[in-house]
């Protein structure tokens, strides 16, 4: 395994807390009032939104819109995520 | 990655079924100059594209073409909702019928299926841009001619709203030619290929 710097390790915690709510949606679509399932969903998206909201209070913007910036439009200063890094 | 929202970017609420508009505005949908190629058409060319605003540019109209795409698919949607067997006859609905129901299939207006053909990513970024400003003229004659198709104000309206876009979308992309070519040498502008050759 390569060695992560920090924002790398966040955005991985981020990428599999996502994942995590992702896969829990699809179940939830075939299974609405699933508990387990509900209360799986919940718990996740407590956890994603503290990670995002970390993530973007130290490295800047995921969407266009949580661009915050007075100076400078923050969401053409971060690279997107095809290149490298 | 994207993600999706439950809402229309522009409403679209037509009251009254019309299979033959259906049959034309469906064009915008799988057509040659339609919202799926071009949003198939930008979010295949930012890879390419040699700076941050370009490519916050292409994937950030790329993305809002996948809206248009929807709001194209809801007046077909509201066009062809409740529709008799004698309405599809009458208004030369049958032929897509037969293969599709009332289902949203990419065709053109003569029924041709969506292409890829209708899009190019040429890896170079003033191809690319001078390619994305005549497929915005074009979706925007498209309007045009579908606005002289029809006296339908709920169907007028979204389909306006498009329409602007596409202006809004030339102006910006004329913007992102000049980004890029101010990048460039000036004296000649295909001196080299900035997202190919190493300078």
């Amino acid at each position: 395994m390569p060695v992560l710097n920090d924002k790398q390790k966040l955005m991985r915690k981020l990428q599999q807390s996502c994942f995590a709510l992702a896969e829990a949606n699809l179940y939830l679509d075939s299974h609405p009032t699933c508990k387990m399932g509900l209360e799986y969903f919940r718990r996740h998206k407590a956890e994603k939104e503290a990670i995002e909201k970390e993530y973007t209070e130290k490295y800047g913007p995921l969407t266009a819109v949580q661009s915050d910036g007075t100076k400078k439009w923050e969401w053409v200063a971060m690279p997107f995520p095809w290149e490298r890094g | 990655m994207w993600q999706y929202e439950k809402k229309l970017q522009y409403p679209v609420n037509i009251k009254e079924p019309n299979p033959a508009l259906a049959k034309v505005i469906i064009s915008q949908l799988g057509g040659p100059d339609g919202e799926l190629g071009a949003s198939l058409r930008y979010l295949n060319q930012r890879y390419a594209a040699p700076c941050r605003e370009v490519q916050a540019m292409l994937t950030d109209v790329g993305t809002e073409e996948l809206a248009h795409m929807e709001m194209i698919s809801a007046i077909l949607y509201q066009l062809t909702r409740g529709l008799s067997m004698k309405e599809i006859k009458e208004g030369g609905f049958d032929t897509y019928f037969v293969d599709h129901t009332t289902g949203i299939y990419p065709i053109a207006a003569s029924g041709v299926p969506f292409s890829a053909d209708y899009f190019q990513s040429k890896g170079d970024p003033i191809a690319d841009l001078n390619e994305d400003l005549a497929a915005e003229q074009k979706a925007r004659v498209t309007y045009d001619n579908i606005l002289r198709l029809t006296d339908d104000p709920d169907v007028r309206d979204p389909i306006k709203f498009l329409r602007e876009r596409e202006i809004v979308h030339y102006q910006r992309f004329g913007e992102s030619l000049r980004l890029v070519t101010d990048m460039l040498d000036s004296k000649n502008f295909y001196a080299f290929n900035p997202s190919f050759d190493k300078k």
